[in-house]
C-alpha cells in the first residue's frame, strides 16, 4: 500500500476532490484531503468538465498506480492552463471595453516597447519550463518496468483482443501456483483478468493493423503495432471492472473493439486461475448441450479453440478420438479467433462489444462494491442471467450485428478469408444447441 | 478539305463504332480516318493549303519558294544508320537497335529541317522556327542520353573497382579532383571557354573510356543478401554458407521485436524480452498466427545460425525456418509465424517447437505457442 | 491552319533584290496562339491573372467547404444519439476521412492560397506573381485533384482509413475499395499544386517587392504567407514520398508497409507527421497573417512588436519541424523520444503565445472599431487561445496518453483550425471583400454570421472536451449507453449538444452565403475606395484592382505605407497629433495621373489547364488501366510542348476589337 500513501501525499490540492467527493464511485473509494481556498475554486471550475459520475472511461478518475501518476501531473497543468486562459481573456476584455472607439484621438503610431515583449516571452517560457521538468520525470517513471510481477501477452486483431498468460520460470502464473493442475499458458479474449496489488506488464503486439490498448482508469493508452512489441504497465489495488476501448483507428468495426480489465483479490484470482486450468468436461450424453458439442465441432471449431475438446464422433474406440485443434488461418485473414474454453466466465463477447449478461445481472457485477465484486464476477454467466437475445442474434448473423468484412466482394483482396466472424447459416435448432453448450463453458 | 474530312470521319467512326459496337464497318471507317488524317497531315506539312496552286503568280512568289536549301548532315546520318542496321542484322541485335534509333532520329531531323527551310524566305527566322520546334524535344533527349552515359560509365567504374573499400577511396579522390578543378575554374575568371571545353572533353573521354574498360572487365563479385524467407524456401538451414545484410537487423523495428534469442559463449540459448532485461533459458512464449520478429545474437566464436522446425502440413508454412549464418558477435532478424499451437498433435509428435543451433547440441530453447 | 504559318505580313511577291521578308515570332506559330478573351468563360478558363485565379481558388475552396461541412453534419447526426443508424460503419469511416481531407487540403489550404494569390502581389506592389502560367497551373491542378478525390464517392466508395491513413490499415487487404487509391493520388495531385504555388510565391515575394520595400517593411500577411510557402516547399515532398510508397504498396504490390515482409508500420507515421505537423502551421499561419492585418487597421495602431511577430512566425516555421512525434506519444516510441518531443512541443507554445499577446497589445491603447472583420479577428484571439491552452495540456506526454485519439483532441484541433484558421479566413473575407469585388458585405448580416458561427462552434466543439475526458474515442461510428455514464457529464447529453451546435454552426456559415447575395443585389452601393481606413499597399489602387494592379509601381517608405500617405504627425516630441492630409481617392487619382506608359503583362494561355487535366487522367490510369496513364502522359507531354512553344503575347490583331489605343493595349502589352 505504500504507493497509495504516497499518492495521498502528492495530492495536496483538493480542487478536484471538492467536486468529486460525493460522487466518487463504488470502485474508487478514495479519501482525499480538502483544501479550501481560491485555488480550489478555480480548480473545481477547470476540473468541472472532467469529473463526471460514472462514465466508465473517465480519464479524471484514476484508480491504477500509473493512471494516478498521470493524473497528479495533469491536473496542475489543466489548472495552470485555466489560469493563463482567465488572465488572457481578462486582459482582452479590459482592452475591448476600455479602448472602444469613443471618439478619442488617433493613438501613437508605435510598434511598442521591446521590454514588454521580452517579458511576454519570458513568462510563458518560465511556466512551460516548470511544466516540462515534472513531465520528463513522469515519462520516465511510467516507462519503468523493473519491478514487474506478472507478464501477460496481449495481441490485437480486427476487432478484439487476445490475452495469453505466461508461465513464469518458477511454474507460476503472475506469481500464483495453480492448486490442482500444472501451470499452462492460458488464452482468453476481451476481458483481461489480473490480480490486485500486482504490477502487471502487458506485452502487446498486433496480428493485422495497429490497435491501441487503453484502460483509462489504470493507465494511458499504448499502440499495439504489428511486428513490434510494446509494453504497458497496469496495476490496481481496487478490485473491479475497468472499461477500455481500442483507440487507434483499426478499420471497419473500430467502434466495436472494446475490452475490460478485471482486477480480482488474490484469493479470487487464484480461483479464476484454477478454473481456467481445469480440464475439459464434455456435456452429459443426451442433453441439448451434448448435441451442441457436436454442432460446435462441425460449425465452430475450425476457428474457435476450446482447450481439451475431443472429437469422438462415430467411434466407440477412445484411441480414435482426436484432439480438436482450431486452424483459423485457412478462414480468417488475421489467423486467429477467440478461445472459447471459458466463454461464460467472461461477461462480454465479440470484442467485448456485447454483454453476455442481461442488464440487471450486468449492473450487479459492474456496479458491485470492491468487496463483493470478485464473487459476483467469478459466478460467471448463469442461465438466468444470459443475454440470450444478443447472443442469438450474433449466432444467427454476426456481420449484421457487428460490421465485419464478410461479403464475398470484400474478400477477394484477402484470398477469400474473412475478418471477423462470417455468416454461418445456422438453423434455430443449432443455435439452441450451441447456446446450451456454450453455457457450460466456464 | 482533308482536315475537315479527317475530323468528320473520326467523329463518324466513333459514333458508328459506339452504336454498332465494333463491327467490320468500323474497321473500314477507321481505315478511312487514318487515310484522311495522313492526307491532312501531308497537306498541313507541305503548306499546300496556304497557297493556291492554280494561282501561279502567288505560288511562284511565295516566300517559301525563295529559300535555298542549306547544308545537311542527315543524308549521311541515314546512310550510316542503314549500314549500322545491316551490320546489326549479321552481328548483334543491340547494334541493329542502335541503327534503328539513328534511322528514326535521322528521318525526323531531316523532315524537320526540310520543312523549316521552307517556312519563310528569311533564313534566320527559319532557323528559329526549327529550333523552337526541335529543341523542346532535342534538349531533354540529349540531356538524358548525356547524363545516362555519365552515370552508366561512372557506375561501371565503381562496380569494377576490386573492393568496396577502394570504391570509397576512389570516389573520394575523384570528388576531390572535381572540387579542386571547380575551385580553380571559379577563382580564375580569365579562363577561356576553349580551355573549359577541353577540360570537359578530357574528363568525358577519361570517364567513358574508364567505363568501357571496366564494363568489359566485368563487375567484382558481390554477395547476394539472402533473407530468412529465401533460405527457408530453399531449406538451406544446415551448414551451407549464406549471406545476409547485416544492417537489416539494426532497424528500430527489429529491436522492438518479440524477443532476442542469444547463443551464449557457453553454447546455450537464452532469450530476453523487451520490458524484462534478464536472460532466461525457460520456454519462450509467443503468440500464434502472428509475424513474430526475433533477433538472433551470436555470442559464440563460430558462425552460427538459428533454426526452428514448424508444422509441415499447413498451408504457407515452410517445414523449418532459419537465419543466415551469423558472424561471431553478429545479429540477424528472423520472423517466425506459428500456424498451430504447441499442443497440436503434429507438433507434440516432433517434440514441440524448439529453437536449435546446428553444430551446437547443447543449444536448445523451447517455444510455447498457446 | 498550319502548325507554323507563313508570315502574313511579308510582301506576296519577292523580287530578287528586295530585302528578305522578316517574320515576327508573334505571327509565326499558328496553333500556338494565345487566347485573348478578357470577358466570358474563356477569360476565366485560360486566365493567368493572379486576381482571377485568387477568386477561383476562393470559390472552389468555398464549394469544398460546403461539401466538407455536409460530411461533418452527417457525422454529427450519426453521433447525436447512441447506436446511430444514419450511416453504416463503412460510410461513417469514409465520412470522417473525407471530412478531414476535404477541410484541410481542399478548403483551408486553397482558401489561404486564394488570399495569397490575390493579396500578395497587391501588398508588395507587383503587377502579378513571378510565374503567372505556373500559378494558373497550380489552381487547375488543385481543382482537378480535388474533383478526382471526390469522384471516389461514386466510384465504389471514398477512402476509409482516416486522414492520417496509418499503415498497414491502408493496405489493400484492409481497405479493399479504390478509396485509398483515390485519396493517395488525389493528394499527390493537389500536392503538386501546393508545391508550384510555393515556389511561385517565394520568388514573387523575394524578387518583386516594390522599390523601397525592404523585408522588414513587408506587410505581415505577406510575411506569414512566405513562411507558409517555405513550410510547404519542405513539407510537401515528404508527403509525396509517403504517398508514392502507399501507391506502390497498393497498386504495384510493394511491401513498404507489409509487416510479414519485415516492414515497420511506424515508418508511415513518421513520414506522415513530419509532413503533418508543419501542415498545422501551413493551415493556421495565413490566418494569423490576416488577423495581424485586420487588428491594426481597426485599432488605428501599427501591429505591436511587428519584428517579433515576424520572427515568431519564422520561429514557428522552424520549430514546427521538431515536434512531429507528439502525434505519436502513444505509438510506443520509448521514453527518451517521448520526453524530447514533449519538451520541444512545449517550446513551440512560446512563439505561438507571443502572437496572442502581440495581438492583445496591438489593441491596447488603440481606438477600436468593431466591424465584422474585427469581430472575427477578436474571435480568433479567444478561440485560438482556448485551442492553444488545451494544446499545452497534451504537450505533457503522459497526459496526452490519456487524451490522444479521444474527442478531447478533436475539440483541441477544431478550436485551433476552426477557431484559428477558419475564423481568420472569414475575417479576411469581410476585410478584403470590398477590395476584391468593389462591394461591401452587409455589416448586419455579417454580425449574424459571426455570432451564429461563434455560438455554433463553441456548442459543437466545447462539449467535445468533456466527451474526450470522459473517454469517448474518436473515429467510432457509434457509441453506446453502456459507456456513456450518468449525471451532468454523461456522454449522451454532450453528444447531443455537439450535434445541435453543428447545425447552429452550419446556419452561421449559411449566413455568409446569404450575405453575399444580400450585398450583391441590384441597387447596393459600390464600396468606397478605402472603407476601413486601411494601412497597406493593396488599397492604393481601384477596387477591384485593374488587371495591371497599379498604374504606377508604388514606392514604399514605411511598413504602413498607405497610412503614412494619408496622415501626417504634426505633434512635437512625445506629443502626437495626426492629421489627415490626403484621402484615398486623391492618392489613387494621383497614381493614375502619373501612371506608367509601358505596362507589359503576359497574355492568357491554354496550356496550364490542359497540363493539369493530364494529371487526373494519369491517376485514373493508375487505378483502372495502365494505358490510360500513357494517354494522360501524352496529353501532358503535348501540353508541355505547347507551353514551351507559345509566344509571349498574343498579336494585336488577335484581339476583337483589335488592340489599339484602348485600355486593353495597356493591359495586354502596351
Amino acid at each position: 500500500m505504500s504507493s497509495r500513501t504516497n499518492h495521498d501525499r502528492t495530492i495536496s490540492d483538493g480542487s478536484h476532490d471538492a467536486h468529486t467527493l460525493d460522487r466518487v464511485s463504488a470502485v474508487n473509494p478514495r479519501r482525499r484531503r480538502r483544501i479550501p481556498g481560491i485555488a480550489a475554486a478555480i480548480g473545481a471550475a477547470i476540473a468541472l468538465s472532467a469529473c463526471a459520475t460514472d462514465a466508465p472511461q473517465d480519464t479524471w478518475q484514476p484508480v491504477g498506480e500509473n493512471a494516478q501518476k498521470i493524473h497528479d501531473l495533469q491536473w496542475p497543468v489543466f489548472l495552470t492552463a485555466g489560469i493563463v486562459g482567465v488572465l488572457v481573456f481578462g486582459l482582452l476584455a479590459v482592452t475591448v471595453l476600455r479602448f472602444r472607439d469613443k471618439g478619442q484621438a488617433m493613438p501613437e503610431q508605435t510598434h511598442g516597447k521591446p521590454v514588454i515583449e521580452y517579458l511576454f516571452i519570458a513568462i510563458p517560457a518560465v511556466i512551460l519550463a516548470a511544466i516540462a521538468i515534472p513531465t520528463v520525470g513522469v515519462v520516465m517513471a511510467l516507462a519503468d518496468t523493473d519491478d514487474t510481477e506478472c507478464v501477460i501477452n496481449v495481441t490485437g486483431q480486427q476487432w478484439w483482443w487476445e490475452y495469453d498468460y505466461e508461465v513464469e520460470d518458477d511454474g507460476t502464473i503472475c506469481g500464483f501456483a495453480p492448486t490442482a493442475a500444472e501451470a499452462a499458458p492460458i488464452v482468453t479474449s476481451g476481458q483481461l483478468v489480473i490480480p490486485a496489488d500486482t504490477k502487471v506488464l502487458l506485452r502487446g503486439t498486433s496480428r493485422d493493423v495497429i490497435h491501441s490498448y487503453w484502460i483509462p482508469r489504470l493507465n494511458g493508452k499504448r499502440d499495439m503495432v504489428p511486428g513490434r512489441v510494446h509494453y504497458l504497465r497496469l496495476s490496481s489495488e481496487t478490485p473491479g471492472i475497468y472499461a477500455g476501448q481500442c483507440t487507434e483507428f483499426c478499420g471497419l468495426s473500430h467502434a466495436n473493439m472494446r475490452m475490460e480489465t478485471i482486477v480480482l483479490e488474490p484469493d479470487h484470482f487464484q480461483q479464476w486461475l484454477d478454473n481456467e486450468l481445469e480440464p475439459y468436461t464434455s456435456p452429459e450424453e443426451g442433453t441439448l448441450a451434448a448435441a451442441g458439442e457436436a454442432t460446435f465441432i462441425t460449425q465452430c471449431s475450425r476457428c474457435h479453440q476450446v482447450n481439451g475438446l475431443v472429437d469422438d464422433r462415430g467411434t466407440d474406440d477412445p484411441d480414435d478420438d482426436t484432439l480438436v485443434v482450431s486452424y483459423p488461418d485457412q478462414f480468417v485473414y488475421s489467423g486467429a479467433a477467440p478461445n472459447l474454453t471459458n466463454l461464460m466466465g467472461r461477461n462480454t463477447f465479440a470484442g467485448a462489444t456485447f454483454d453476455l449478461l442481461t442488464d440487471e445481472c450486468r449492473a450487479d457485477v459492474w456496479e458491485a462494491d470492491p468487496e463483493v465484486f470478485g464473487e459476483r464476477y467469478l459466478a460467471g454467466v448463469t442461465e438466468d442471467c444470459l443475454n440470450e437475445i444478443e447472443l442469438r442474434e450474433w449466432l444467427r448473423n454476426s456481420p449484421a450485428k457487428k460490421p465485419m468484412y464478410a461479403d464475398a466482394e470484400m474478400l477477394t483482396e484477402t484470398d477469400g478469408k474473412t475478418r471477423g466472424m462470417p455468416y454461418l447459416a445456422l438453423s434455430e435448432d443449432q443455435i439452441d444447441e450451441l447456446i446450451a453448450y456454450l453455457l457450460e463453458r466456464k | 478539305m482533308f482536315t475537315t474530312g479527317a475530323v468528320a470521319s473520326l467523329a463518324g467512326t466513333v459514333a458508328y463504332g459506339v452504336l454498332a459496337e465494333g463491327t467490320m464497318g468500323t474497321i473500314g471507317l477507321v481505315s478511312a480516318t487514318v487515310a484522311l488524317a495522313t492526307l491532312a497531315g501531308i497537306v498541313i506539312f507541305t503548306r499546300d493549303a496556304n497557297v493556291f496552286a492554280d494561282e501561279p503568280d502567288t505560288f511562284d512568289g511565295a516566300a517559301a519558294n525563295a529559300a535555298r536549301p542549306g547544308a545537311s548532315m542527315w543524308p549521311f546520318a541515314l546512310g550510316l544508320a542503314v549500314t549500322t542496321m545491316t551490320l546489326g542484322l549479321v552481328t548483334y541485335p543491340a547494334i541493329f537497335i542502335l541503327g534503328a534509333i539513328l534511322f528514326v532520329a535521322g528521318i525526323a531531323e531531316w523532315i524537320l529541317q526540310a520543312w523549316s527551310e521552307r517556312a519563310s524566305a528569311d533564313a534566320s527566322h527559319n532557323a528559329e522556327v526549327r529550333s523552337r520546334l526541335a529543341y523542346t524535344a532535342e534538349m531533354p533527349v540529349a540531356a538524358a542520353i548525356g547524363l545516362g552515359i555519365v552515370i552508366y560509365s561512372f557506375s561501371r567504374v565503381m562496380l569494377g573497382v576490386p573492393s568496396k573499400t577502394s570504391t570509397i577511396v576512389a570516389f573520394s579522390i575523384v570528388a576531390t579532383i572535381v572540387l579542386i578543378l571547380g575551385a580553380i575554374v571559379g577563382a580564375k575568371r580569365s579562363i577561356t571557354a576553349p580551355k573549359i571545353t577541353a577540360l570537359f572533353a578530357v574528363s568525358g573521354v577519361v570517364l567513358i573510356g574508364g567505363g568501357a574498360v571496366s564494363g568489359l572487365n566485368g563487375e567484382r563479385h558481390i554477395h547476394e543478401h539472402e533473407t530468412t524467407a529465401y533460405i527457408a524456401a530453399k531449406d538451406e538451414c544446415g551448414a551451407e554458407k549464406t549471406y545476409a545484410d547485416k544492417h537489416a537487423s539494426q532497424t528500430v523495428a527489429g529491436k522492438a521485436g518479440n524477443a532476442e534469442v542469444r547463443l551464449t559463449a557457453a553454447g546455450t540459448l537464452v532469450h530476453r524480452k523487451p520490458g524484462d532485461e534478464t536472460d532466461r533459458s525457460s520456454a519462450l512464449q509467443l503468440p500464434r498466427s502472428n509475424a513474430n520478429n526475433l533477433l538472433f545474437r551470436n555470442d559464440s566464436d563460430e558462425e552460427r545460425r538459428l533454426v526452428i522446425d514448424l508444422a509441415p502440413d499447413y498451408e504457407g508454412s515452410p517445414p523449418r525456418i532459419c537465419t543466415t549464418l551469423v558472424d561471431p558477435g553478429g545479429v540477424q532478424l528472423i520472423t517466425v509465424n506459428f500456424a498451430v499451437p504447441s499442443f497440436a498433435p503434429e507438433i507434440t509428435d516432433i517434440g514441440g517447437y524448439r529453437f536449435y543451433v546446428p553444430g551446437v547440441s547443447s543449444a536448445e530453447l523451447e517455444v510455447v505457442v498457446p | 491552319m498550319a502548325i507554323i504559318e507563313r508570315p502574313t505580313d511579308t510582301p506576296a511577291v519577292v523580287s530578287p533584290d528586295a530585302a528578305p521578308a522578316v517574320a515576327t515570332p508573334a505571327t509565326s506559330y499558328g496553333v500556338f496562339r494565345r487566347p485573348v478573351e478578357t470577358t466570358g468563360w474563356k477569360s476565366w478558363l485560360f486566365t493567368i491573372d493572379h486576381k482571377k485565379l485568387g477568386i477561383m481558388y476562393g470559390v472552389v475552396a468555398m464549394a469544398f467547404f460546403v461539401i466538407g461541412g455536409i460530411e461533418a453534419l452527417l457525422i454529427r447526426l450519426q453521433l447525436a444519439g447512441p447506436d446511430g443508424t444514419v450511416l453504416s460503419a463503412d460510410a461513417y469511416n469514409q465520412m470522417f476521412t473525407m471530412h478531414a481531407t476535404t477541410m484541410v487540403f481542399l478548403f483551408v489550404m486553397p482558401m489561404a492560397a486564394a488570399f495569397a494569390n490575390y493579396m500578395v502581389p497587391l501588398q508588395i506592389g507587383a503587377r502579378d506573381v513571378a510565374f503567372p502560367r505556373i500559378n494558373a497551373f497550380g489552381f487547375w491542378t488543385f481543382l482537378f485533384g480535388g474533383l478526382f478525390l471526390n469522384t471516389s464517392w461514386i466510384l465504389g466508395g471514398a477512402a476509409d482509413g482516416g486522414w492520417f491513413m496509418y499503415a498497414p490499415n491502408s493496405s489493400v487487404a484492409f481497405s479493399p475499395t479504390n478509396g485509398v487509391d483515390f485519396w493517395a493520388l488525389g493528394l499527390q495531385i493537389t500536392g503538386i499544386a501546393s508545391l508550384t504555388g510555393a515556389i511561385n510565391l517565394i520568388v514573387t515575394v523575394i524578387n518583386m517587392r516594390a522599390p523601397g520595400m525592404s523585408l522588414m517593411k513587408v506587410p505581415i500577411f505577406t510575411w506569414m504567407i512566405m513562411v507558409v510557402q517555405f513550410l510547404l516547399l519542405f513539407a510537401i515532398p515528404v508527403i509525396t514520398v509517403a504517398l508514392f510508397l502507399l501507391m506502390f504498396q497498393r497498386s504495384f504490390d510493394a511491401t513498404f508497409f507489409s509487416v510479414e515482409a519485415g516492414a515497420d508500420p511506424l515508418l508511415w507515421q513518421h513520414l506522415f507527421w513530419i509532413f503533418g505537423h508543419p501542415e498545422v502551421y501551413i493551415i493556421v499561419l495565413p490566418a494569423f497573417g490576416i488577423v495581424s492585418e485586420v487588428l491594426p487597421v481597426f485599432s488605428k495602431k501599427p501591429l505591436f512588436g511587428y519584428p517579433l511577430v515576424v520572427f515568431s512566425g519564422a520561429a514557428i516555421g522552424f520549430v514546427g519541424w521538431g515536434v512531429w512525434a507528439h502525434h505519436m506519444f502513444a505509438s510506443g516510441l520509448g521514453p527518451i523520444s517521448v520526453a524530447v518531443f514533449s519538451v520541444a512541443t512545449m517550446a513551440i507554445a512560446i512563439p505561438t503565445g507571443v502572437k496572442i499577446i502581440n495581438w492583445v497589445m496591438t489593441m491596447w491603447g488603440g481606438k477600436l472599431k468593431f466591424t465584422v472583420p474585427m469581430l472575427y479577428a477578436v474571435g480568433v484571439i479567444v478561440q485560438f487561445t482556448i485551442g492553444g491552452l488545451s494544446g499545452v495540456t497534451h504537450s505533457v506526454a503522459p497526459s496526452d496518453t490519456q487524451q490522444t485519439d479521444t474527442y478531447y483532441i478533436v475539440a483541441h484541433f477544431h478550436y485551433v483550425i476552426f477557431g484559428g484558421a477558419v475564423l481568420g479566413l472569414f475575417s479576411g473575407l469581410y476585410y478584403w471583400w470590398p477590395k476584391m469585388f468593389g462591394k461591401m458585405l452587409n455589416e448586419r448580416m455579417g454580425r449574424w454570421n459571426f455570432w451564429l458561427t461563434i455560438i455554433g462552434m463553441n456548442l459543437t466543439f466545447g462539449p467535445m472536451h468533456v466527451l474526450g475526458l470522459q473517454g469517448q474515442p474518436r473515429r467510432m461510428y457509434r457509441w453506446t449507453e453502456n459507456r456513456a455514464g450518468e449525471g451532468f457529464f454523461n456522454i449522451g447529453f454532450w453528444n447531443l449538444i455537439a450535434s445541435i451546435g453543428s447545425f447552429v454552426l452550419a446556419l452561421g456559415v449559411l449566413m455568409f452565403f446569404v450575405n453575399i447575395y444580400v450585398s450583391h443585389r441590384k441597387g447596393t452601393q459600390k464600396a468606397p475606395l478605402d472603407p476601413w481606413d486601411a494601412r497597406s499597399l493593396e488599397w492604393i489602387t481601384t477596387s477591384p484592382p485593374k488587371e495591371h494592379n497599379f498604374d504606377r509601381t508604388p514606392t514604399v517608405g514605411h511598413l504602413d505605407e498607405f497610412f503614412h500617405r494619408k496622415y501626417e504627425d504634426r505633434g512635437e516630441g512625445d506629443h502626437h497629433d495626426y492629421h489627415q492630409v490626403a484621402t484615398a481617392e486623391e492618392i489613387v487619382a494621383e497614381e493614375e495621373a502619373k501612371g506608367d506608359s509601358h505596362i507589359h503583362l503576359p497574355s492568357p494561355s491554354y496550356w496550364p489547364i490542359l497540363l493539369s487535366l493530364a494529371l487526373p487522367i494519369m491517376a485514373y490510369g493508375v487505378i483502372y488501366n495502365i494505358w490510360l496513364i500513357a494517354g494522360g502522359a501524352a496529353l501532358a507531354l503535348l501540353s508541355m510542348y505547347g507551353w514551351g512553344m507559345e509566344p509571349h503575347t498574343a498579336p494585336d490583331d488577335d484581339y476583337d476589337p483589335p488592340a489599339a489605343g484602348t485600355e486593353l493595349e495597356v493591359a495586354a502589352h502596351g
